[in-house]
């Protein structure tokens, strides 16, 4: 995204919080918090495919991969299109493997 | 906020008529209109010399080959025109789209565009079904019945010269492809204008209204019988290519977080064969309910409602996919729902935000 796109503020659904007082001070997450949240969940849908995001500077996320491929991507819409690029596959959440994997790796 | 109506149906449908008499009513004055094409109705001369400055042609063919950059090219125009005091300023733009024509490109333009998506959203798209030909054209013509599919709105025209055991059908048809729509009837005038293009889900005062519609449509409209009346619409209408539509249920508080990273990686995958998405949902973060509803890839932000519409506190999920069952849907947010719960350990220990 360049930077004048970023000033007309196109922010994500995603990064947009349920609570509509979220953020103001008057919720018990921050917006670090919420990014943590969110990074945390990502990780583990993440997890069977062997890949991850960690907050960047609280503005962008960065995919890696386990061959130490990376990307950045502002936001978690994105993170599934990096990861086709840099996987060369697609992650389905159809998929009835990747369904089955993704709930042995939680047990 | 400019709404964009999007007027869309097949060919002969009567998407111009309908917008020949939407825009003779005096609260449609300042409306801008973008048309595809003259067709064979026309809109008249007398209209046309009074909405002149804002009648635009779009000049290489249809609207679904050329959106990018004509359809983009043209908002963009018509608003810096009307910034500069070159034309009238208006306050609502419809788009007609040609008979052919996929309507979803157009959200996609909107929601894309950072100048566009600045001054415009989309309300509603309304959909005409010829109510003498809608059956064959259904039949054969499967961008007829994606059309049908995306709209928040369905005029089964012609209801006047129709016979009406043939009407009766079409509605059912209708109502098993898109059953979240409103749908109506037409005889070519009169038409509910307030109803099909100005009462919208962003419009705070009709926002709870709209949303019960989704799940009880046509409640308050005609005297026909129609098998989707009581309470919600659970059947599933599977079919192994064709349109599926379904809700998806849930009775406890989910993870706002989690649905929305399932949400994208679902349209990420399979965006082309997800029509429409519509839902209210009971999120862990909130006592109040969170609104989505999307077309194709595209989402559009999340609306916070001040309270619930009615008694029931459950999220509910609409869905009309092309060729993706109802059971794949449930099975695949189930597994994300309670993959993430075990890994962020907060079974039952989510607190409200406030």
């Amino acid at each position: 995204m360049c930077g004048l796109c970023g000033l007309l503020g196109l922010t994500h659904w995603t990064e947009t919080h349920a609570h509509k007082d979220a953020f103001t001070g008057a919720g018990q997450r921050t917006l670090r918090a919420e990014r943590a949240h969110r990074t945390r969940i990502v990780n583990t849908i993440l997890q069977p495919v062997r890949a991850k995001v960690s907050d960047f500077q609280a503005t962008s996320y960065l995919l890696s991969t386990p061959t130490g491929k990376t990307a950045v991507v502002d936001d978690i819409q994105a993170v599934w299109g990096a990861f086709e690029q840099v996987m060369g596959r697609n992650l389905d959440p159809l998929d009835p493997t990747y369904l089955s994997q993704l709930e042995r790796s939680v047990q | 906020m400019i709404p964009v109506n999007v007027i869309t149906g097949f060919l002969g449908s009567g998407k111009t008529t309908l917008l020949r008499e939407v825009l003779r009513k005096p609260e449609f004055s300042d409306t801008a209109v973008i048309v595809n094409e003259f067709g064979e109705v026309g809109l008249d001369h007398i209209l046309l010399e009074e909405v002149e400055e804002g009648v635009l042609l779009l000049e290489s063919g249809c609207i679904c080959c050329t959106i990018r950059s004509d359809l983009r090219d043209t908002i963009r125009d018509l608003q810096a025109r009307a910034a500069s005091g070159a034309i009238p300023k208006f306050s609502r733009l419809v788009v007609e789209t040609t008979g052919l024509a996929d309507p979803a490109p157009i959200a996609s333009t909107l929601a894309a565009d950072p100048i566009i998506r600045n001054h415009f959203r989309i309300g509603n798209i309304i959909c005409t079904l010829d109510g003498m030909a809608g059956r064959v054209t259904l039949a054969n013509h499967p961008e007829a019945e994606k059309q049908l599919a995306i709209a928040d709105r369905i005029l089964i025209t012609k209801a006047d010269i129709a016979d009406r055991a043939e009407i009766e059908h079409l509605r059912i048809q209708a109502r098993s492809i898109n059953p979240v729509a409103q749908l109506s009837l037409s005889d070519g005038q009169g038409f509910n204008a307030g109803l099909l293009i100005e009462e919208d889900l962003n419009d705070p005062k009709t926002r709870a209204q709209e949303i019960q519609r989704w799940f009880k449509p046509d409640h308050d409209h005609h005297d026909h019988h129609d098998h989707s009346h009581h309470g919600h619409h659970n059947h599933s209408h599977d079919k192994v290519d064709g349109l599926n539509s379904f809700v998806v249920d849930y009775d406890t508080p989910i993870d706002w977080t989690v649905f929305g990273v399932w949400l994208t990686a679902l349209l990420h995958s399979h965006g082309d064969r997800i029509l429409r998405v519509k839902g209210i949902l009971n999120v862990q973060e909130s006592e109040t309910p969170v609104v989505l509803h999307g077309v194709q890839h595209v989402m559009h932000p999340p609306l916070h409602l001040d309270k619930w519409p009615g008694e029931d506190r459950g999220s509910h999920v609409i869905f009309i996919t092309r060729g993706i069952s109802e059971q794949a849907i449930r099975h695949s947010l189930e597994v994300f729902l309670s993959a993430a719960a075990r890994a962020t350990g907060e079974i039952g220990q989510v607190q409200a935000v406030v």
